[in-house]
């Protein structure tokens, strides 16, 4: 057919390997070629990811991932149950920057049903969607640095998330997978303690992303295990699905907060680092400049919120949200509603919508179909790692067998988000 | 923003915000080509397919909320007991697309297929849509004609069955008192 | 006198605790007074195991190194016990083996996929005795959440368990009671999940 022959010119000059763009295969001239799995079960801490690597020598000639080890089955699980109950599973998806698939299954649901949310929730859920982006964002230099062998970053890091962590635990009474994000809003009120730990966390880390730039930005071995390893040209980076960090330290300048803002990011100052040279050294150089945005972005929100002390954190729409327990003692009404929304489930209306945000590895999206009733029927999670994934063997071209833990670690793709 | 020049329309709808344009199935690769060249449609964001089997046979439970959305000051709008519109065929495949410049826009590309109807793979149109037709076959069973790697993504290679059809049973052990989930 | 393997796991495999006629059971609680507590301190009397046995298995328990089994959410968890917050360097586990045949004990940490149940097999056969596994969360110890046609219903199906650790993702400091209930366990002179089990191992 016509359109295969004009279409396959996507690949001429471009790094993408074809006729596979996500199977790199040796040349069938090189002899000597030792097959290689570096398999699920890894030392470089990325979760079950599978590379079959076909190596000559040092060099990669040939890539092939196999993915699926994490396969959960949220979509079908998700359909069996409530909307409310739904919320708890797709924390555990990007297990890493958890809020951000919280916050884009809930913003799906609220786009059906046609919901006002308070601007307490909205504020809380940029703020706490900030602080889920600086703690993906921890995690990844922990571990990236950690394979390069810049082995201390990872307790540097990791220290610094512990106190993250705690704002959580403040507000939510758990670390991880808070299921903080209700529809409607948010589920509990901010407490009054936690404005100071938050504006503490805001003065330290500013001060720990210098520590950390000051270890490694001018750290000649980590200049020569990253500077112009893995890159991947603006062209194939838009071919290959990147968004988010890969695609700006590409040089392509787009971030939803900006384009297409949603919550209240139209209303808090922020810049958006982007880089060009698309290597392992710019995407490191795009993610720690990230960190120090959404620290401005916290402590602009930690001032909002104040000033909103006292304002209600979800919406009011008895039919979608749980009312107050206090209620449940005095108001008939409210029992019946409680007990309608937690047996059956709150109706969305029918219809099909597609919500895409920001997160912290690139764009994640939520695409919903409903047929009116209680329980969804088609929830599709658009995971920003599984394009990062597919990348591999496009930035892996080149590259020696240490090279590829670096790519890949760069890419920063968490297998939850990949296998669904 | 005006579709009228894409290859194979059939309908464009508009709902939520979003615009969906429904596609003739045996026209997707030209339609696709053209959205990218012609209209600047340069990053394939997803590929969702979607099983419309025993839609609207749950009947009505309690009430249906309307698709118009819901006036809370307004208690009689709340939904009557209807059931959802019907769907042309069982398999719906979405593609949604990002045009990414400064006049940004997004589209949904919507497809109506049949059990075992074959659809062109749009790999050559877009590099990524390499996994995302992997995982529509893996998961839904849709052939895509022409991917150059069409094999099990997320499941076993040698599994049997596409695990989000409706008609596949969510597996996984009884559990005492339990409902039906 | 050597350490002869052959000849002390004879021993210790004819003398488990059970069959000495010790009734009770529960982990060992030093400091508290109970039933458990008083027939295992008469039976050690009465029975006279001896010190070697409790040596091997207090220095089992001072340097168990863990094998990198991370998978999911419990896998971030389970790095920041690594951490010096929570640091697991004080019971000498910091050195997380990535090879199976240096490590000691495996933290099955996150929902395992049936696809992934053949290599974490794998693994574990490649592990030298004696060796033991912890569940770590609601996803390893009984399939969590997920009760769908993916996920392994409870790891235990396929490998022996010694520890449960409930949570998800349980906090740091409850994977921390896990793994010092586990050293309890052992200095307590239960033997490993497999030899109770009876489950074949490599």
């Amino acid at each position: 057919m016509a359109t295969v022959e004009r279409g396959s010119a996507i690949y001429e000059g471009s790094r993408i390997p074809s006729p596979t763009p996500t199977v790199l295969v040796p040349d069938p001239a090189l002899e000597d070629v030792l097959t290689v799995n570096f398999g699920p079960n890894h030392p470089s801490m990325h979760g079950v990811l599978r590379l079959v690597v076909d190596l000559h020598g040092e060099q990669v000639v040939g890539l092939n991932a196999v993915i699926g080890y994490l396969h959960t089955g949220f979509e079908k699980t998700m359909e069996q149950k409530t909307y409310w109950k739904c919320i708890t599973y797709p924390e555990r998806i990007d297990y890493v920057s958890f809020q951000y698939n919280e916050l884009v299954f809930v913003l799906a649901v609220e786009k059906l049903l046609g919901l006002q949310i308070p601007r307490k929730a909205t504020w809380t859920r940029m703020l706490f969607s900030e602080l889920a982006r600086i703690h993906s964002h921890l995690v990844y230099l922990g571990t990236s640095a950690l394979e390069i062998g810049a082995i201390s970053i990872f307790w540097y890091c990791f220290r610094e998330r512990d106190l993250l962590l705690d704002l959580f635990e403040m507000v939510a009474g758990t670390r991880m997978h808070t299921r903080y994000f209700q529809v409607g809003g948010i589920a509990e009120d901010i407490p009054l303690g936690f404005y100071e730990q938050a504006r503490a966390f805001c003065r330290r880390m500013p001060e720990a992303v210098d520590e950390y730039e000051d270890l490694l930005n001018r750290n000649a071995i980590w200049q020569q295990r990253t500077r112009g390893i893995g890159a991947l040209s603006a062209a194939d980076a838009l071919a290959l699905g990147q968004t988010g960090p890969n695609l700006r330290a590409s040089g392509v300048d787009w971030d939803i907060r900006k384009r297409e803002p949603y919550l209240a990011y139209d209303q808090v100052d922020f810049d958006v680092p982007v880089y060009g040279g698309g290597d392992v050294y710019d995407r490191y150089k795009v993610r720690v400049d990230e960190m120090r945005e959404s620290t401005r972005i916290v402590a602009q929100c930690i001032d909002r919120l104040e000033e909103m002390h006292g304002e209600p954190w979800i919406a009011d729409d008895r039919k979608v949200v749980l009312p107050p327990r206090e209620e449940l003692h005095t108001s008939m009404e409210s029992l019946i509603h409680h007990f309608k929304i937690v047996t059956e489930g709150f109706p969305v209306p029918e219809g099909e919508v597609y919500v895409g945000v920001e997160s912290a590895r690139g764009e994640s999206g939520c695409y919903l179909v409903s047929d009116g009733g209680p329980k969804p029927w088609r929830v599709k999670f658009r995971a920003p790692s599984f394009a990062a994934l597919e990348a591999t063997a496009a930035c892996s071209r080149d590259a020696y067998v240490a090279d590829l833990i670096a790519i890949v670690g760069s890419l920063d793709a968490v297998m939850g988000d990949v296998d669904r | 923003m005006s579709y009228e020049g894409v290859p194979g329309l059939v309908e464009t709808r508009e709902a939520f915000g979003e615009t969906t344009l429904v596609v003739d199935p045996a026209r997707v690769a030209d339609a696709c080509l053209h959205l990218r060249d012609e209209l600047g449609f340069n990053v394939l964001v997803d590929i969702t397919a979607t099983d419309y089997l025993g839609w609207g046979d749950a009947g009505v439970s309690g009430y249906y909320a309307t698709s118009g959305g819901r006036d809370i000051n307004d208690p009689m709008t709340q939904g009557y007991a209807r059931l959802p519109d019907a769907r042309p065929k069982r398999f719906s495949l979405n593609y949604h697309l990002l045009r990414l410049a400064d006049d940004h826009a997004r589209v949904r590309v919507q497809l109506w297929l049949d059990d075992g109807e074959a659809v062109e793979s749009v790999v050559p149109v877009w590099a990524t849509a390499d996994w995302h037709e992997r995982e529509a076959w893996d998961m839904m069973g849709i052939p895509f004609a022409g991917h150059p790697n069409l094999r099990r993504l997320l499941m076993d290679d040698d599994w049997e069955g596409h695990p989000l059809r409706k008609d596949y049973p969510v597996g996984g052990e009884p559990v005492r008192f339990s409902e039906a989930e | 006198m050597a350490l002869d393997p052959s000849v002390d796991r004879a021993r210790a495999s004819k003398r488990p605790l059970a069959k000495a006629g010790l009734q009770s059971e529960r982990l060992l609680w030093p400091t508290k007074k109970g039933v458990f507590e008083d027939e295992v301190e008469n039976m050690e009397e009465a029975l006279g195991l001896t010190t070697l046995e409790k040596a091997l298995a207090w220095s089992q328990t001072k340097s168990m190194w863990p094998a990198t089994f991370g998978l999911a959410c419990c896998a971030i968890e389970m790095m920041s016990i690594v951490s010096s917050r929570y640091d697991i360097a004080r019971f000498g586990m910091e050195r997380f083996s990535s090879s199976p045949r240096q490590a000691d004990l495996m933290i099955v940490s996150g929902r395992v996929a049936h696809k992934m149940a053949g290599p974490l097999r794998q693994i574990y056969d490649q592990m030298l005795e004696p060796k033991w596994v912890i569940a770590m969360g609601a996803c390893a110890s009984s399939g969590g959440m997920f009760n769908n046609y993916t996920i392994l219903q409870g790891v235990d199906k396929i490998v022996p368990v010694d520890i449960h650790v409930p949570g998800c993702p349980p906090r740091p400091e409850a994977l921390m009671e896990g793994i010092v209930r586990l050293h309890e366990k052992v200095t307590a002179g239960v033997p490993p999940a497999y030899q109770i089990r009876g489950a074949a191992s490599g």
